[in-house]
């Protein structure tokens, strides 16, 4: 039995070996706070790989130590009083110092950098306040969909990072980008399209029922509830297309509801927000005149004959 | 005065006339007997284990390659929907509760319970709340995700009348669980031994009484928020609507507090069970009684205030999730006391390795690796990486099926001759147990890596571009062990319960606490007599005071595994057993080795 116990524990060793170096971690960061989260990750992963074979090797020892033998008699002793206050102690130190880093690094994910020298409003950068936002950087301006007070002006200015709405339905996110009054927002489906090196607000929410945001090497998970707004940040620091997925079981399309996030350099995107306006403009005139149309007289009697 | 007999002592219980004989099984299902409910528990709870061990195969079956189509998107959400409420509400709590039931008044020396009717009917207000989840797939099945989550669950996004089931079924459980909970707390307070002060109350019994508070506590809270998703899907609520004021994170707190409840509560009784076998087959007593009970206790009340360390991803205030870092940071402390304990308690013993104890040192193992992953996410930007991974779910399934099936089935083990007077097969158990711990660590492994890649929870298939293909190949196939250890083991007690090897006298393993002092198994009342309890190991204590008393001083003799129908061979100990183990259990066939499991028909009938 115990021969077998140790082929496990080999075959399992062998198995964490045989892994390549990068699956044990997460996906490479891409961005501060997910720099943040995946150190934090690296550091608790030693703890719990040290927790882990600390136990099950004094077990293993105990149990090859003291199983039962000829001739061998059990002592039999129990912990007198105060025997076990180094354990509690250690321990406690142990949760203090693991708290104590939490905390620390928390605030370190949650602190919003200002955008880069190559991003979107490099020439002055705001400062940007942990959470809430100091009242300098809100002009006064349109009124995010969300409902959220917005940070920055309807254009993204020198000043400002970009204030993106992230708004999950089922099994889509819909992304509306500044500019514009509410339901003449440029946006996009399934594919974020962001400036390198560029702050980005997401301002997270849902119109139906909860999913999560989360592109692994852009920052952690964020939960987007109806009625809620929850608000995460990154500042992507490569050009590139970033996978994300929720993680909440929301119905039978749950396992399609992805996204991504496609970093392009500042010119990129500003042709890219272009042509996302020229082509919603297009459609809201094409709109407009099918409307036109329906409301003379002529299309109105053909519908009735229909 | 003489070594205290049961055969010789008068009955206390007199009846005027002969009771009507029922069949055994109304008998069984009629009694208010705390004997009889808890083995309908373990019956019920090994019964929906089984099922919920299919539909994870099943599930897993699914997902062995990416883009599977063989189960349809909506059987996999039905099975998704009931497998894991399940195996948590219908199998692994009732489990341990089932094991309390039994076990417990009898360690305490009670006669019985004290509100008998209150704790038969908690039993059949949970089966028939696991029944109204199964018996919605006849019409409609359940297929609102794991734990039903608004506004997913209200009728706009699942009209059918599963969700309903899942909401009854579940509700109707946790009443059951929260009576329970109070002829529990009830019990322990007030049935207690002579003597029997909380100091010396068996840890099993120690980690049921804060079972039974945390029952009482964290219970109602899910049942209001099943009333209130109810009220909100029929009858016009808008609890959880957040169009008219409503707030669906208010479920996730009160669902999270239940099932944080239920994870302690999985853990509490495995961890309770480990503190009775290992100083019983270390042939010591536990390092230190009160250091285990002050941990249970403290884990009972820092566990459930931590329930939003699941929630980081919430729009919570900051204060809140830090809050819920400190309270989960400090189960460090009781968690590791124990663990430490558990290891001294082995030190300087000889343990001896019995299935049980491959069990228990099993459980031990793998609820280090998912209480140690837990820790991880507990620290919140962990939290935000590895929630809702397959990561974090892998590890739960440690301390679930570690904890809860694996510990459950030490303590099935342990007590098994206590249940019905004989050894539950022990080949069969031990290779059961192989298959159960490579298959939870191959499976646990593997999902840990595909997590780390991204792999959410709950899907129904994956895809190809996301790198998890080996991943989720590999975690098949560990969780069919698994599967397979699980079904043999419960095909190896089912066997085992009518044809096992009869245990060598009411004592078998020699155990300290009260519930060996009676007969295997007790009669109706239990005891004939109770002893007065002056230590935590009262048993200990008459063997010694025999053995004074005998006038000799004797050795204990070598443990020796003697082959063939050689009485008495194990020592001193059996001889001073107090129970009345008489002639037909000495000529037991090799009655020290019983581990032979083929010969279970060779016992003396």
């Amino acid at each position: 039995m115990r021969t077998s116990l140790l082929a496990a524990a080999a075959t399992v060793l062998a198995l964490a070996c045989a892994a390549p170096a990068h699956a044990l971690g997460p996906p490479d960061s891409h961005s501060p706070n997910a720099d943040a989260i995946n150190s934090a990750f690296w550091v608790l992963l030693v703890v719990v790989v040290a927790v882990v074979v600390v136990i099950n090797a004094a077990l293993i020892v105990a149990l090859v130590r003291f199983r039962e033998r000829r001739g061998r008699e059990a002592s039999r002793f129990a912990a007198g009083r105060g025997a076990l206050r180094p354990v509690v102690g250690a321990l406690s130190l142990l949760a203090v110092v693991i708290f104590v880093y939490g905390v620390v690094v928390t605030n370190d994910v949650r602190e919003i950098e200002q955008s880069g020298p190559n991003g979107l409003g490099a020439a002055q950068t705001a400062q940007v306040g942990v959470k809430g936002l100091p009242a300098s950087a809100a002009i006064e301006g349109t009124e995010s969909a969300t409902g959220e007070e917005p940070i920055t002006d309807a254009e993204p200015t020198e000043t400002s990072p970009l204030q993106i709405d992230a708004i999950a339905q089922q099994w889509l996110w819909r992304f509306e980008y500044p500019g514009g009054q509410p339901g003449q927002r440029t946006f996009t489906y399934g594919e974020l399209v962001v400036p390198v090196d560029t702050t980005v607000i997401l301002d997270i929410t849902s119109t139906d029922v909860l999913h999560t945001w989360w592109v692994p090497a852009l920052g952690g998970q964020v939960q987007a509830a109806p009625g809620d707004v929850t608000r995460t940040w990154f500042k992507a620091d490569e050009e590139g297309r970033y996978p994300g997925r929720s993680t909440v079981f929301s119905g039978t399309g749950y396992p399609v509801m992805r996204a991504w996030v496609r970093v392009v350099s500042v010119p990129a995107y500003q042709a890219h927000i272009e042509r996302l306006k020229a082509g919603l403009a297009e459609a809201q005139g094409i709109v407009q005149q099918t409307q036109q149309e329906q409301s003379t007289p002529e299309s109105a009697i053909r519908e009735e004959g229909e | 005065m003489t070594a205290p007999t049961l055969t010789d002592s008068r009955p206390e219980v007199v009846t005027r006339g002969v009771p009507v004989a029922r069949k055994p099984w109304i008998e069984r299902a009629t009694s208010a007997d705390h004997k009889a409910v808890g083995l309908l528990y373990i019956a019920t709870a090994l019964s929906f284990l089984s099922l919920a061990a299919v539909e994870f195969a099943l599930m897993r079956l699914q997902l062995i390659v990416p883009q599977n189509s063989m189960i349809q998107p909506e059987i996999f959400n039905r099975l998704l929907s009931t497998a894991p409420v399940t195996l948590v509400v219908l199998a692994a709590v009732p489990l341990a509760l089932g094991l309390i039931a039994y076990i417990a008044p009898l360690q305490i020396g009670a006669r019985g319970v004290a509100l008998p009717r209150l704790h038969q009917f908690s039993y059949w207000l949970y089966v028939v709340g696991g029944v109204t989840i199964y018996a919605s797939f006849l019409w409609a099945a359940p297929e609102s995700g794991t734990m039903a989550l608004p506004p997913l669950s209200d009728t706009v996004f699942t009209p059918t009348n599963g969700t309903d089931a899942w909401i009854a079924g579940t509700a109707l459980a946790t009443l059951g669980f929260v009576c329970f909970g109070i002829n529990l707390v009830v019990t322990l307070n007030r049935l207690r031994a002579p003597g029997l002060a909380w100091r010396r109350m068996p840890l099993f019994s120690w980690a049921a009484a804060v079972v039974g508070w945390l029952l009482v506590v964290t219970g109602p809270m899910m049942i209001a928020a099943l009333t209130m998703l109810e009220i909100d899907r029929h009858f016009d609520g808008v609890f959880f609507d957040p169009g008219e004021g409503g707030a669906p994170l208010l479920y996730e707190h009160l669902a999270y507090v239940y099932f944080t409840g239920a994870y302690l509560i999985v853990f509490l009784a495995a961890a309770g069970a480990i503190s009775e076998i290992l100083p019983t087959f270390s042939r010591k007593p536990i390092f230190s009684h009160r250091a285990v009970a002050a941990s249970f206790v403290a884990i009972g009340v820092l566990g459930p205030l931590a329930w939003m360390q699941n929630m980081y991803s919430a729009p919570l205030n900051e204060g809140w999730t830090i809050m819920a870092m400190a309270f989960a940071l400090a189960l460090i402390v009781p968690i590791g006391v124990l663990f430490y304990v558990w290891v001294a308690t082995i030190w300087g013993g000889t343990l001896e390795l019995r299935a049980t104890t491959w069990y228990a040192l099993a459980a031990i193992s793998a609820m280090a690796i998912g209480l140690a992953g837990e820790l991880s996410y507990s620290v919140i930007p962990v939290g935000w990486l590895l929630d809702d991974t397959v990561t974090s779910q892998g590890d739960t399934l440690n301390v679930l099926v570690g904890g809860g099936v694996i510990g459950g089935f030490a303590a099935l083990h342990y007590w098994f001759p206590k249940l019905c007077g004989r050894l539950l097969g022990e080949g069969l158990g031990k290779v059961a147990l192989l298959l159960m711990f490579v298959g939870l660590n191959v499976y646990v492994l593997a999902m840990a890596l595909a997590g780390l890649e991204g792999q959410p929870v709950d899907v129904y298939k994956y895809f190809e571009d996301t790198g998890v293909d080996g991943y989720n190949l590999i975690a098949s196939l560990g969780a069919f062990v698994l599967v397979i250890g699980i079904l043999l083991e419960l095909g190896n007690a089912a066997y085992s319960w009518n044809n096992g090897l009869r245990a060598r006298g009411h004592d078998p393993w020699g155990g300290a606490t009260l519930e060996w002092f009676a007969l295997s198994p007790p009669p109706p009342h239990n005891f004939d007599a109770v002893p007065d309890v002056r230590s935590t190991e009262p048993l200990h204590d008459i063997r010694e005071s025999i053995r004074r008393r005998a006038g000799a001083f004797v050795a204990p003799a070598p443990l020796e595994r003697v082959p063939g129908p050689a009485p008495a061979g194990a020592g001193a100990e059996p001889e001073a057993e107090p129970g009345g183990d008489g002639a037909p259990t000495a000529e037991s066939a090799d009655p020290t080795r019983p581990d032979t499991s083929d010969g279970g028909t060779s016992s003396v009938a």
